[in-house]
């Protein structure tokens, strides 16, 4: 789901970060009251692990491989603002700290993973839960997935339209979201269970570990 | 605490934060391909003999989603009978560059000290990138367990199942560090006023 550099323009990133930047400050100052010696090393502690988790690579048939991301599992245990800040600091991590993913893609992917996915996950969880609360883990965690990269594949799919030539020649990403839709939502609809069933029992399981004495 | 801005290190890590970002920017915004290639050439210089490591690097992260997105336009231009060839070296340039300009920025500046402007700030990516390390080195142990017990090339539900027990691990270990790091700011009193 990630977007590299160089795939999307200037008028992208740049309204992105502007608006990333508030909302960063704004969960920040929303988080400070929160923040105490527990919280703090909660945070940080899942951000490695979200980190991970989207390097354990499950192999698809076929040969690919997809990987979960823990949005689900992170917004449910630790609300949407703080999910939100830890994607954000993975993504940031993986870019500049490990050199992998896009600084240029940091904001964008920010948006659609860490506050439209929690967002998501979040809302889908408090929507269901009275239903069933397996189904509304399993439901948050799916949508979790596909949202963000539903949101991502429509960033992508307009970059032809807004950053081309005189000649109409695309100037960064030069597809359309008739080909970029398809190819990005029907395999995160896949991934999307795997992450559906990663928030379910690792929710379940942290609730647990949560609830018992230190 | 100490002032981060009275650290020289630290001055000229932020400085070169800035300088990164204004990199970043003009890269996206040039769209000639001549002065991507341009800007390409001095990236290197300023790696100096780390070059050929760098572009080595770089080659090997960028190949398979540009592959994909090249071959994928070329076909797309193919049945539209029209010259790709622009848009690919454009297209190719500026990952590259902008790749090539990020790999050198996280090889010659300290990020923790550039951020050193917030105590939690500082801690929290402290934290989380040791615990990040200390998993990546646990994932790569865990995946030479599964090629080297495995008197055959593993199968799909092998797979699955180590992938199952990493998870179990990881979320085992993070809860552990998790403790551990909470107590070990409430004995040093971090939160305290």
């Amino acid at each position: 789901m990630h977007i590299p550099d160089g795939f999307l323009s200037p008028q992208t990133y740049v309204p992105a970060y502007a608006v990333c930047a508030g909302l960063w400050v704004l969960g920040m100052r929303r988080l400070r009251a929160r923040l105490d010696e527990e919280t703090l090393p909660w945070l940080a502690v899942m951000t490695a692990l979200s980190f991970v988790l989207m390097m354990v690579a499950l192999p698809l048939p076929g040969g690919s491989t997809v990987h979960a991301a823990g949005i689900g599992l992170l917004a449910l245990s630790f609300g949407v603002w703080m999910s939100f800040l830890a994607v954000s600091l993975v993504l940031a991590m993986q870019a500049l700290l490990f050199g992998d993913g896009g600084i240029t893609a940091l904001p964008v992917n920010a948006l659609a993973m860490g506050l439209a996915g929690s967002m998501a996950a979040w809302w889908t969880w408090r929507g269901l839960r009275r239903t069933n609360e397996s189904l509304a883990l399993f439901a948050a965690g799916w949508v979790s997935m596909v949202l963000p990269a539903l949101l991502v594949a429509l960033v992508l799919g307009i970059q032809p339209a807004i950053a081309h030539d005189t000649a109409g020649r695309p100037l960064f990403f030069p597809f359309g979201p008739e080909v970029v839709l398809p190819a990005v939502l029907l395999p995160h609809a896949l991934v999307g269970l795997g992450e559906g069933l990663l928030t379910l029992l690792g929710h379940r399981y942290l609730t647990r570990r949560r609830a018992q004495p230190a | 605490m100490n002032n981060p801005f009275a650290d020289p290190g630290a001055r000229r890590d932020r400085l070169a934060l800035l300088a990164y970002a204004l990199a970043v920017l003009a890269a996206t915004l040039v769209h000639d391909p001549r002065w991507l290639a341009g800007g390409l050439t001095v990236t290197l210089l300023l790696a100096g003999s780390g070059a050929g490591g760098l572009l080595s690097r770089v080659l090997r992260t960028v190949l398979p989603f540009n592959l994909a997105v090249s071959m994928g336009y070329l076909m797309l231009a193919w049945l539209r009978t029209e010259p790709p060839w622009q848009t690919l070296l454009l297209l190719n340039l500026r990952v590259l560059l902008l790749t090539a300009i990020t790999f050198l920025f996280v090889r010659r500046v300290n990020l923790f000290r550039a951020l050193g402007f917030s105590r939690s700030l500082t801690y929290l990516l402290g934290l989380a990138y040791s615990q990040a390390l200390t998993f990546r080195r646990a994932h790569e142990d865990f995946r030479l367990a599964l090629v080297s017990r495995s008197p055959r090339r593993p199968g799909l539900m092998d797979r699955y199942r180590v992938s199952a027990a990493a998870a179990s691990w990881y979320l085992e270990k993070a809860l552990a560090a998790a403790r551990e790091s909470a107590q070990a700011l409430r004995s040093r009193g971090f939160f305290d006023a």
